[in-house]
């Protein structure tokens, strides 16, 4: 495959999602390059912004399957991932795996914070390993694979706020906004009226293989060494214990766990898909700078005087960014 | 420093960035060579000045010299390896330049083997269409550094400085000699036709201040005789030139018989050791001065002193003339009475009273002659309410006095009178037994008016 080839077809998916989704285009080009990048995505936001619809016009778009799943509080790990049923054929009764929600190329894991740790955690293993384990038995997810997990930042009692092992394996954490009127009165012309709107397929049938093809084009992008080693100086100035990180203590002193090293490929496999969606070959420092808050704002835990100052990450990574300076 | 708008067409991307890289490493040695240079070349500036100046032998010149080349090199290889440019920085300046989006950083710091040739190509590729937009005169030009001016400023103004100083400095740490004078104005003469003789015998003099055999009296002869015969030289001479240098040499030939003169003054002096003289308590204004003062001879300063020691005579004999039979004499007695009074357990008590009875009696008689109402008590210290501003119990404040030192046989003399006037009751004239004047004199100036000069209250009585 070629970039540009690359460059068409990502554009198409993503005026395909927009035929649907108004407003929150950097949302949906970010969990595109999520998408071909091979990373899930967490969406956080109000209810309504269409959370969902995304997720359900980008599957329609790519043309694979889709399977949501509605975290609650009693939702159980088999619920999730499957679990062996006995059945009766030909006479002879055997446990037969019956396969969960999670074998989908999308899945939608729909406030995933009301659901308990362990039903929680059960996700974990799909999502890293791409397989799950029931009775001792791994069974391998098809790819591509992504899970687009939503969770509302209001309404948090009866939750189980996601632990930093969980966030951490999110690609990126993206925050859906309140459309503009201009967005708002779009929407409701396009959802009120007698035609709705419909995301097409983008992809041919066999829409895996293009879409793995396109996923290994993004791991072979350029990355000059001055911008890889500008990555490693943001990751490491997170972390609050950095000795001569280049950032100064008032902005440490928020910090209580920096960015693990998953953020800084997340950042550079980011920078990658955003550069080739750009029709370029070769990663910028603009690049990093457009990828660095969705990959680092879920991996750094700031402290209880981050909280009572309301400071948030974002403010925390801007900071970052200002101090720690280009080679 | 050029300044071409050289750019390798249709050379890889990446030669254009080390390109850019060197010329940026020429820029700032040039950077660092403009400005350390000026303030080395005023400090060799200095120590030429200083060599020429004679304040330095040539070793002495040619190590400085070197060492401050030697700093100045260490200088600007100091300032210029930590701002050599790397590549990935002119790369950047280039992207910059062109807008390329870092295309030129990644071309030019990618290890290319490793990574998928065609992804390299085409960034070769894309980089050589922005290349196009770069032309590095016009975008990377050299251009002055304010801190250049800066160091040209300072380092002209500190040259300047001691060049206009040098001078000043060098009368000041060594003065020329009249020798060297005469010699440099011979010099100058003898390029002159007309002048040559007389150069040749200026020359002839140096040599002879220069010769310790001649005898003062000798060499002021010489200097004097060629004074004459440039006066007669000077009138002679049209140029206005030649003038100058008549006049010059004629100036230092009145320095020479100066400094003969005062060399003789010195010998007599040294003849004349212990024949007397005049010590004063007033501030020496120079050593010359002095000398010529101690020396009283034929120089203004000795006419005054001479004269200053005619007054304090002259001080003596009216502070001998109206009060000396009385007030002295009075003076005496009570100095005697009360050397008596000290032991009143001594015998012959009875007479010792009688006798400053009549020694209090005849000095009340005295002072009554002579004192008008207003005077304060002769003999004894004034009441405070007659002092006047800056008079006190201890005198007055400033005042100066000399202490002349009489020949021998004139001191004699003196105590021989003294001894004749204190035995004999109707002496005429009263000396004093110290050859000393408490005569007073103005602090500084022994020419200032009269009645700015500070005058003992023991003596307001006589000028009245």
């Amino acid at each position: 495959m070629e970039p540009e080839q690359f460059q068409q077809t990502f554009k198409r998916i993503e005026a395909e999602v927009q035929k649907v989704i108004v407003g929150n285009q950097e949302v949906i080009r970010k969990v595109l390059i999520a998408f071909f990048s091979g990373g899930h995505v967490l969406l956080e936001g109000v209810p309504g912004l269409g959370k969902t619809l995304l997720v359900k016009s980008l599957s329609r778009a790519l043309g694979m399957s889709f399977k949501r799943i509605q975290f609650t509080p009693d939702l159980m790990p088999s619920d999730i991932v499957g679990t062996e049923v006995l059945t009766d054929a030909d006479g002879r009764r055997e446990f037969q795996f019956k396969r969960g929600p999670i074998f989908a190329h999308v899945v939608l894991a729909d406030e995933i914070n009301r659901a308990t740790p362990k039903t929680q955690s059960a996700v974990l293993e799909a999502m890293e390993e791409k397989q799950v384990t029931v009775f001792g038995e791994s069974h391998i997810l098809e790819s591509p694979f992504i899970v687009l997990a939503t969770q509302n930042p209001i309404e948090l009692e009866g939750t189980y706020p996601l632990p930093e092992a969980q966030l951490d394996r999110f690609f990126f954490k993206l925050l859906l906004v309140p459309p503009a009127p201009d967005e708002l009165r779009e929407v409701l012309k396009r959802t009120t009226g007698v035609e709705t709107g419909n995301a097409a397929k983008v992809l041919p049938e066999d829409g895996g293989q293009l879409v793995n093809e396109m996923k290994q084009l993004v791991r072979q992008v350029l990355i000059a060494p001055p911008i890889e080693d500008y990555v490693v100086r943001l990751v490491h100035a997170t972390q609050g214990d950095g000795q001569n990180s280049g950032v100064s203590n008032a902005t440490k002193q928020y910090i209580r766990f920096g960015s693990s090293p998953r953020g800084a490929q997340a950042m550079i496999l980011g920078a990658k898909g955003n550069a080739l969606a750009d029709g370029r070959v070769h990663v910028s420092y603009e690049d990093i700078e457009k990828i660095i808050y969705p990959a680092l704002r879920h991996r750094i835990i700031l402290n209880f005087q981050a909280e009572a100052e309301s400071v948030s990450t974002d403010h925390v990574i801007a900071e970052v960014m200002k101090q720690v300076k280009r080679n | 420093m050029s300044s071409s708008n050289h750019r390798p067409d249709g050379a890889r991307p990446e030669f254009l960035v080390t390109h850019l890289a060197a010329r940026l490493r020429n820029y700032v040695l040039w950077d660092s060579l403009l400005i350390f240079s000026p303030p080395v070349l005023a400090a060799v500036f200095v120590a030429i000045s200083c060599y020429r100046a004679a304040w330095i032998s040539p070793l002495a010149f040619l190590l400085v010299a070197v060492g401050l080349i030697g700093v100045g090199v260490l200088a600007v290889i100091l300032r210029y390896r930590p701002l050599v440019p790397s590549v990935p920085a002119a790369a950047q300046l280039i992207d910059g330049q062109a807008e390329s989006e870092d295309r030129f950083l990644t071309l030019a710091t990618l290890a290319t083997p490793t990574h998928p040739a065609n992804f390299v190509a085409r960034l070769r590729q894309e980089s050589s269409r922005f290349a196009e937009r770069i032309q590095f005169g016009r975008d990377f030009p050299y251009r002055f550094k304010n801190s250049f001016y800066r160091s040209l400023a300072i380092s002209l103004a500190a040259a300047l400085l001691f060049h206009f100083l040098i001078p000043v400095a060098e009368s000041v740490i060594r003065p020329v000699s009249v020798q060297q004078q005469l010699r440099l104005i011979a010099a100058k003469m003898a390029q002159q036709r007309s002048l040559k003789p007389l150069a040749q015998e200026l020359q002839a003099l140096a040599a002879k201040l220069d010769d310790p055999k001649a005898t003062p009296e000798e060499k002021q002869a010489t200097a004097e005789e060629i004074e004459k015969k440039i006066e007669e030289q000077k009138k002679k001479e049209e140029q206005e030139e030649n003038r100058d240098l008549l006049s010059q040499a004629a100036n230092s030939l009145k320095g020479t018989e100066q400094q003969q003169s005062s060399s003789g003054d010195q010998q007599k002096k040294d003849q004349n050791k212990g024949g007397g003289g005049i010590q004063s308590n007033l501030p020496q204004e120079g050593k010359g001065e002095g000398k010529q003062s101690d020396g009283g001879g034929s120089n203004s300063k000795g006419e005054q002193s001479a004269q200053m020691s005619n007054d304090t005579k002259q001080g003596k004999s009216a502070q001998g003339s109206p009060k000396e039979k009385g007030d002295e004499k009075n003076q005496h007695a009570q100095g005697d009475a009360k050397g008596e009074q000290r032991d009143p357990n001594q015998p012959g008590k009875e007479q010792t009273n009688e006798k400053v009875g009549k020694n209090q009696g005849a000095s009340k008689e005295g002072a009554g002659k002579n004192q008008s109402p207003e005077e304060p008590p002769q003999g004894a210290p004034p009441a405070e309410r007659f002092y006047k501003a800056g008079e006190g119990k201890e005198g007055i404040k400033g005042a100066g006095y000399v202490t002349v030192q009489l020949p021998e046989d004139v001191v004699a003399d003196t105590k021989a009178e003294g001894r004749a006037t204190k035995e004999g009751k109707a002496g005429t004239r009263a000396r004093p037994q110290l050859p000393v004047s408490n005569a007073p004199l103005p602090a500084h100036l022994p020419n200032s008016p009269t009645e700015k000069q500070q005058m003992p209250i023991e003596y307001r009585g006589i000028i009245r």
